[in-house]
Order: C-alpha cells, then sequence, then structure tokens
C-alpha cells in the first residue's frame, strides 16, 4: 500500500530532526553553562560596583556641587543629565536563530522603544546577525555591527562601545547611553529590558539606605570619579552582553527540547497511524482468503 | 567579637574572598598602603597594586591585587579588583618565568611602550613572588 510506505518514510525524516534537534539542546545546555558561570561570577561585582558607584555620586551631587567643585568630564556624564536630543542605543541579539521568542521579544521592545523617534536622533549599534538584520528592514544606519562575538570577546566590545559613547558624550554628540537586551533570570525565564546606562538615575536609588554614607573620596573627588565612572559603566554593559549570552543559550536550549518533544509525539501518532493502515490492510486480506474459500 | 570588619574581594570573574577580619591594608593608587581597623572614616579610593593583608584568627593572610577601587566603612572594606588572587592560588615557578621573561624584555625593549609593559609585567611578577613568600599566615 503506497500510504504505508509514505508513513514510514515521514516517521523517518522526523527520527533525523529529532536528532538534530536533541544535539542542539545539549551544545546550548553546555554554552548555557558556560556563559551562565561568567554571568554568576560578575553579577557581585557589578552589583557592588552599582552600590558603590551610586552611593558616592549621589553624595557628590548633594554636597560637593554646592561647593562649586570642578568636575572632570565623565563625572559630569552622571551628574549633570541634559535633554535627550540624540542618544545613542546598543541593541544586543544573536547571530542565529531557532532560540524561541529570544529575538523576536528583545526586537518588538526595540520597535517599541524607537516608536516616535527619528532615525536622526539615534546613533545604533548593533551586536548580532538578527539585530543587523532589523536595523536594515527598519532603515537604521548602524554605527557598528558586531557579528559572531564569543564569549571571551565580550570585554573587548563593551570596552570599545563604552569608550566611544564617552567620548561622544563629552563632544556633546549624544546625550545618553541605551542598552536593550534579553535579561537573565533563569534558564527558562528571559526578559527584554531597556537599560539607560549613563547618565545615571540619580534620584530613584536614593533610599538604598547605604547611600547615606559619607565617603572621602581620596586622593580628591574628581581622580576618584574619573577612574570610577567609566569602569563602571563598562561593568554595566559588560554584564547586559553577558546576560543576553546566557539567555540566548536559556532560550535556545528550551525551544530545541520542546521541538524535541513535538518530535517525539509526531512519531507516536505516525507510528499508530501506520499500524492501524497495517492491520487494516491484514484484516482485508484475511477476508478476502476466507470469502474466497467459502465460494 | 573582636572581628567586626566585613572583607569582600570581588573581581569581574570572581568573588576571592569575604569573611569577617580585624585588620585590613591594602594599597591605593596614590597614597601609598591603607591601614583599616574598625570604625574607619568612610573612605572610597582607587587602588594601585600590590598586597593587600587581612587579620583573621590574630593571624596575617595576603592577597595580591592589581587596580580596581576599595571602598571603605566603619564596619566594612569593599575591594573591588581588577584582578586579585590569594596566595594559594599563585604559581610560584610561572611567576619566576614571568619574571626572568620581562627582564629580559625590559633590556631588548626599542620604544616607550614596549618598555612599560615590560615594566609593568615585572612588577606583576614581583608582587606574585613577594605574595608568595608569605606563608599562608605567620604568626602576628
Amino acid at each position: 500500500m503506497a500510504g504505508l510506505q509514505d508513513i514510514r518514510r515521514r516517521i523517518r525524516s522526523v527520527k533525523n530532526t529529532q536528532q538534530v534537534t536533541k544535539a542542539m539542546k545539549m551544545i546550548s545546555a553546555v554554552k548555557l553553562r558556560k556563559s551562565q558561570e561568567r554571568l554568576v561570577s560578575l553579577r557581585p561585582y557589578a552589583d557592588k560596583m552599582k552600590a558603590v558607584a551610586i552611593s558616592v555620586v549621589g553624595r557628590i551631587k548633594g554636597q560637593n556641587l554646592a561647593e562649586g567643585l570642578e568636575l572632570g568630564p565623565s563625572a559630569q556624564a552622571f551628574l549633570n543629565p541634559r535633554e535627550e536630543h540624540r542618544i545613542r542605543v546598543v541593541l544586543i541579539a544573536s547571530d542565529k536563530g531557532l532560540c524561541g521568542g529570544f529575538n523576536a521579544n528583545v526586537l518588538k521592545k526595540a520597535t517599541a522603544f524607537f516608536a516616535g523617534r527619528s532615525h536622526e536622533s539615534v546613533v545604533l549599534d548593533v551586536v548580532g546577525k538578527r539585530a543587523a538584520d532589523w536595523a536594515r528592514k527598519h532603515g537604521f544606519q548602524a554605527n557598528s555591527e558586531y557579528l559572531g562575538i564569543p564569549l571571551a570577546g565580550v570585554e573587548r566590545v563593551s570596552r570599545e562601545v563604552c569608550d566611544a559613547a564617552a567620548l561622544q558624550y563629552q563632544n556633546g554628540e549624544i546625550d545618553a547611553l541605551y542598552v536593550i537586551y534579553n535579561h537573565f533570570f533563569s534558564a527558562v525565564a528571559q526578559e527584554p529590558m531597556v537599560m539607560k546606562v549613563f547618565p545615571l538615575d540619580m534620584d530613584a536609588p536614593a533610599n538604598d539606605g547605604k547611600s547615606g554614607i559619607a565617603h572621602l573620596l581620596e586622593p580628591d573627588p574628581n581622580t576618584t570619579l574619573e577612574a570610577l565612572l567609566p569602569r563602571f559603566v563598562e561593568t554595566e554593559m559588560l554584564r547586559s552582553l553577558l546576560e543576553s549570552q546566557a539567555s540566548e543559550h536559556g532560550a535556545r536550549m528550551a525551544s530545541m527540547d520542546k521541538a524535541s518533544n513535538n518530535a517525539g509525539e509526531m512519531i507516536a501518532k505516525l507510528t499508530l497511524t501506520m499500524n492501524k493502515i497495517r492491520q487494516a490492510s491484514i484484516t482485508n486480506q484475511i477476508i478476502e482468503i476466507v470469502s474466497g474459500a467459502n465460494a | 567579637m573582636s572581628e567586626p570588619i566585613l572583607l569582600e574581594v570581588v573581581t569581574p570573574t570572581k568573588r576571592v574572598f569575604g569573611a569577617q577580619v580585624s585588620e585590613v591594608s591594602f594599597p591605593s593608587a596614590a597614597n601609598g598602603y591603607y591601614g583599616i581597623l574598625p570604625g574607619h572614616t568612610p573612605v572610597m579610593t582607587p587602588l594601585g597594586q600590590g598586597l593587600v593583608y587581612y587579620v583573621q584568627g590574630g593571624q596575617k593572610h595576603w592577597l595580591t591585587v592589581f587596580g580596581g577601587f576599595a571602598e571603605v566603612g566603619p564596619d566594612h572594606v569593599t575591594i573591588l579588583a581588577r584582578e586579585s588572587e590569594t596566595v594559594d592560588e599563585i604559581d610560584v615557578d610561572r611567576a619566576e618565568a614571568e619574571r626572568s621573561h620581562a627582564l629580559k624584555l625590559l633590556k631588548e625593549a626599542q620604544t616607550e611602550a614596549d618598555l612599560g609593559n615590560a615594566q609593568a609585567a615585572l612588577d606583576r611578577s614581583i608582587i606574585r613572588i613577594e605574595a608568595a613568600g608569605h606563608p599562608g599566615g605567620h604568626g602576628y
């Protein structure tokens, strides 16, 4: 029977696909572990850095400005937020697909974020091929494209972007730096986020409790801030890149797991149909033989 | 009780140390070594490179630190180091090899930049060797 052959062929092909998705899931699991380790080891540092920066900057803003302190360029970036005429945005997605809603979600977020902004008011950096494609489709001229960034390369990217952005800020070419990325909550939960890297929103975390500590800044406030703030910005950027990488692998692992399960279900269904057809044909043949013998 | 300072040493790649101690010393970028006892005025300063020691259970323990920041409060010291390692993590043979390599580079250096790099490498290896010279903790 023709139907039987077809079904057998389909089962074979679904099995092959299942093998591929299973392998991809395994690869993602390994990659996820690596990037998650890196992220988890960075988080305490980044959190501390943020707490220190906020506490120090909060105090400086409260007191030293009143004392007429001359601030260096990067300190000003944090202490004197300007009206946002032109912004720089880093959009982080992945190079490859097959990772569920990972890219779609973050790009949807980006579309919403850019709605109402003219193309001229945005300097866009894209990380990942999907983000680059999105930018092209929406008519953005990407300032720089980072494609195929390995886990070891994220530090270089964050340094490059932050250095360039800080310089642009000082020259008055941009008024803020944003990152749009997937925040990693767990292997199965990621959420797209828009984070403002600088100028820092100093008013929000003032009730942190620890921010009341009045630090002496040695050797002097300016030197300390000039050293601290670029480092802080870089750490935040590095962190969002790592969050995104971990999220990507998590999302891919989850979606490949689902695909493998779906393939399994499909194989079960097809096998059932195949058995039914086979049984039907056997029954038919027996009836024919019996009725033939009776005649 | 007698160990009222919470010392935390974190780098971008790991948490090097975190525990209660009774005394800390670290190298700043500009003002030489700071010695921190309980109740210190809150200070925030960039770090230089060199040796950090803390006193725990009446014994001195050593860490290396290369750049970063220190934040000091009355009951805590947070060291955000660019790089840091405990004495146990230091490979003395490797540090010695680095030192002789750096010395060689220093002699061969042609440009200002080469010279700077070689000097920095030499300083780092010397710090490591010095740190390793302190046993896990000797009498205080």
